[in-house]
């Protein structure tokens, strides 16, 4: 009896990994054709003839991004969907100083929520599958970097320079984003 | 008399105990407050504690805050010299996402007490989320649902999450058999499918992920409106064809026009009103029939919402529900192409791939797919259907030497996306032999048991022959001792196998040799006998000289008489 549920047990939890296994295929490919349209669209966004140098600033990407530190699957899940949240929100600003094509804004924040919706709905996913213990540390790091970066969009009210510094920020971010998308498991 | 000294001294110690200590300690007994908790709904952040001693005396707390590692500590506004066992502290400027430090002691006078520390924390991972606001318009058979982030507009706790907050909303008939339904919504949202003239209730509650989930907001009740004339379309579709989208939709009555709109599905998530963003989907406006037909490149890849309404000139019916249309689902099954192979222990592998693939490349997984594999013994019936994620899979053990069938078709894993291809074409297999392989494993271990002492066998005889053809034994057969059983001969016969080289005695008679030399070339067995013994006579030297020559001599003396 016991034999036969073991036997059970050990097929659902095979099923269950394969099932798993097979989204993050799934959503590698995903995450890695959705980065590449949205770098494509922020570089199409016309640049500026003004010398910006003197509005340069440090953003401080968290190391934990910048040094591509081993994450469980589950955190990748986490922090690409902020950072596509986040990036997605920075673009919804006050956007009028940039003169930027509006529909190649529009399809950037299209490619950001279609994103985004596919990552939240694995998240549910997960959250209803294991109790997992989430890197909140890495999260909390990722908010305060993009706080740091609209606060300076304000306190620059959103002129051109800071738009294209920002613009700069956001574009290496995708880049630290690309690198975590490759360490997905197959 | 000792016993009394003892005693004594414990009196005084027991004595001087209490007015001892106060001493050593300055004066002071007050203790530090215990329980130290930091509560945070929103923007509301409250300190409490509970007093070390339940004595009800003139004390008063105070807190500090310390942002960064071994930085001054301030003082927390709204938490100075407070008489009660909490305060709140909400005026404090600070990032809710940096860390800080908090530290609590009690006051009575000129006492006070040791500071009590709480651990490093940030106001983002303590805070709660708060009901939200919910502002409900009334349908016949909708409830427009308008829902306001919890927290301070524009800013706070959730300024830069406002955007990520995914509302769930319960919603249940205000009679008593009230069946709740819980539902994911937008901030501005609708709630279709509802009775007219029906009151209904609901309560919101927001959440942040991971693990944030919000309390819920107060009971809202409202009642939906009369039924109106002018139905809204229904079961609206989008279907891909080629260069472009057809969308469709059910409508009962006739003799009406249609108006069809799309909206990105982003600036619902945006609070505020977003009612003058939707736009016009091409060639859908005043439209006849029940669906219209406009280019795949109106929309990049995204998600977007569409609603159409109906027109029968006088009155117009009330925008539908706002059907998700994602592009990346949109797309044109095609049934896949299986192949089977039998395999051992009597199954069937499968393999899954996409037309135009072989079997050993994997599926191109552009799109969730799960597949619906029909599966049914060719003389039966009796179909078993399974869904399978894996391109890859074995039917384990079936019965053997039995042709078994397959079809599969390929389906959308979003369930709300009725999306299926046709069934592929049907593939039979026969199974192997079952057991086979299993006695032929038996077989092949007997044969390898039974086999090794065989070929030891036949290594030991080729050993032997290739060890009497090349290296002989330098001992004579063992017949001989059967004949020569007398000890002299034996001698004689052992020791001429061996090499000696001895002085040999030759006595000469050139007649003999000659005749030795004749008889060599020529036949003749006696002669050859002959000289040969007179040849051997003269040879028989060896150890035993004394019989040797006396033998010799003795034919000698034979051959002249």
């Amino acid at each position: 009896m016991t034999s036969r549920y073991i036997l059970q047990t050990a097929l659902l939890v095979y099923f269950s990994t394969t099932v798993l296994a097979m989204n993050y295929n799934l959503l590698r490919f995903q995450l890695s054709s959705s980065s590449v349209e949205c770098q494509e669209l922020l570089l199409q966004l016309n640049g500026t003839s003004k010398d910006c140098l003197k509005d340069r600033m440090n953003f401080k990407i968290p190391e934990e991004i910048q040094k591509s530190q081993k994450f469980q699957k589950e955190d990748i899940v986490l922090v690409t969907l902020e950072m596509f949240q986040k990036t997605s929100d920075i673009f919804r600003r006050n956007l009028s100083s940039m003169g930027w094509n509006e529909s190649i804004v529009e399809n950037l924040l299209a490619t950001l929520h279609w994103q985004k919706e596919h990552l939240e709905e694995i998240l549910e996913d997960i959250m209803q599958e294991e109790n997992f213990t989430w890197d909140h540390r890495t999260l909390l790091h990722l908010k305060r970097y993009y706080l740091r970066i609209v606060r300076y969009l304000k306190a620059k009210e959103f002129s051109v320079c800071a738009w294209t510094i920002v613009q700069a920020e956001i574009l290496k971010s995708f880049f630290f984003l690309d690198k975590l998308i490759d360490s997905l498991p197959n | 008399t000792m016993l009394a000294l003892l005693s004594a001294t414990t009196l005084v110690l027991v004595a001087g105990v209490p007015w001892m200590l106060p001493a050593a300690a300055g004066g002071t007994n007050l203790k530090s407050p215990q329980n130290v908790e930091v509560y945070i709904v929103d923007d509301t952040f409250i300190l409490r504690w509970n007093r070390s001693s339940p004595s009800v005396r003139n004390v008063t707390f105070s807190a500090d805050y310390q942002i960064h590692e071994n930085g001054a500590w301030l003082q927390l506004p709204g938490c100075q010299s407070v008489a009660s066992t909490e305060c709140n502290f909400s005026s404090v400027k600070l990032n809710v996402y940096e860390e800080i430090k908090l530290r609590i002691r009690a006051k009575e006078g000129n006492n006070t007490s040791p500071w009590r520390y709480v651990d490093s924390f940030t106001l983002f991972e303590k805070a709660q989320i708060g009901p939200p606001k919910v502002h409900l318009e009334a349908e016949d058979k909708a409830i427009i649902v308008n829902i306001s982030p919890p927290g301070t507009k524009g800013g706070g706790m959730w300024a830069s999450d406002s955007s990520g907050f995914i509302y769930s909303l319960d919603i249940w008939k205000n009679s008593s058999s009230g069946e709740r339904k819980t539902k994911t919504v937008y901030s501005r949202d609708k709630i279709y499918e509802l009775s007219p003239e029906t009151t209904y209730c609901l309560k919101v509650r927001a959440r942040l992920l991971p693990r944030k989930t919000g309390a819920y907001s107060p009971v809202y009740c409202i009642k939906t409106a009369v039924e109106n004339k002018l139905p809204p379309p229904e079961n609206i579709q989008v279907e891909a064809k080629n260069q472009t989208y057809i969308l469709k939709w059910d409508y009962a009555q006739e003799n009406v026009t249609f108006h069809a709109q799309w909206l990105h599905a982003y600036l619902k998530k945006i609070p505020g009103d977003n009612s003058g963003k939707w736009k016009q989907i091409p060639n859908c406006k005043n439209v006849r029939t029940t669906q219209c037909v406009f280019p795949k490149n109106t929309f990049h890849k995204g998600i977007y919402l569409i609603r159409v309404r109906a027109s029968d000139g006088n009155t117009t019916s009330v925008w539908s529900h706002e059907e998700k249309f994602d592009t990346q689902l949109q797309i044109t099954l095609f049934p896949p192409v299986i192949t089977m192979k039998p395999t051992n222990n009597a199954s069937l592998r499968v393999y899954i791939s996409a037309p135009g693939e072989s079997e050993n490349k994997p599926v191109n997984h552009l799109y969730p797919l799960i597949y619906e594999i029909v599966f049914w013994e060719n003389t039966s019936n009796a179909e078993r259907k399974i869904l399978e994620k894996r391109t890859d899979f074995t039917f384990p053990q079936l019965k053997p030497l039995t042709v078994y069938c397959v079809k599969a078709r390929a389906l959308l894993q979003d369930e709300r996306w009725n999306k299926s291809s046709v069934f592929s074409d049907i593939v039979c297999e026969k199974t192997k032999p079952g057991n086979t392989s299993k006695t032929w494993l038996i077989a092949g271990v007997c044969a390898a048991l039974f086999s090794i002492p065989v070929v030891i066998y036949v290594m030991k005889l080729l050993f032997r022959c290739i060890s009497y053809v090349f290296f002989p034994s330098s001992k004579p057969p063992s017949t001989i001792d059967e004949y020569f059983s007398e000890q002299p001969l034996r001698n004689l016969l052992l020791f001429t196998s061996e090499e000696l080289t001895e002085r040999c005695f030759i006595i000469e008679n050139t007649n003999t040799i000659t005749a030795v030399e004749e008889t060599n070339q020529t036949d003749g067995e006696h002669k050859k006998y002959s000289s040969q013994t007179s040849q051997d006579s003269g040879n028989y030297s060896n150890e035993d000289e004394s019989t040797g020559s006396k033998f010799s001599e003795e034919f000698l003396h034979q051959e002249t008489e």
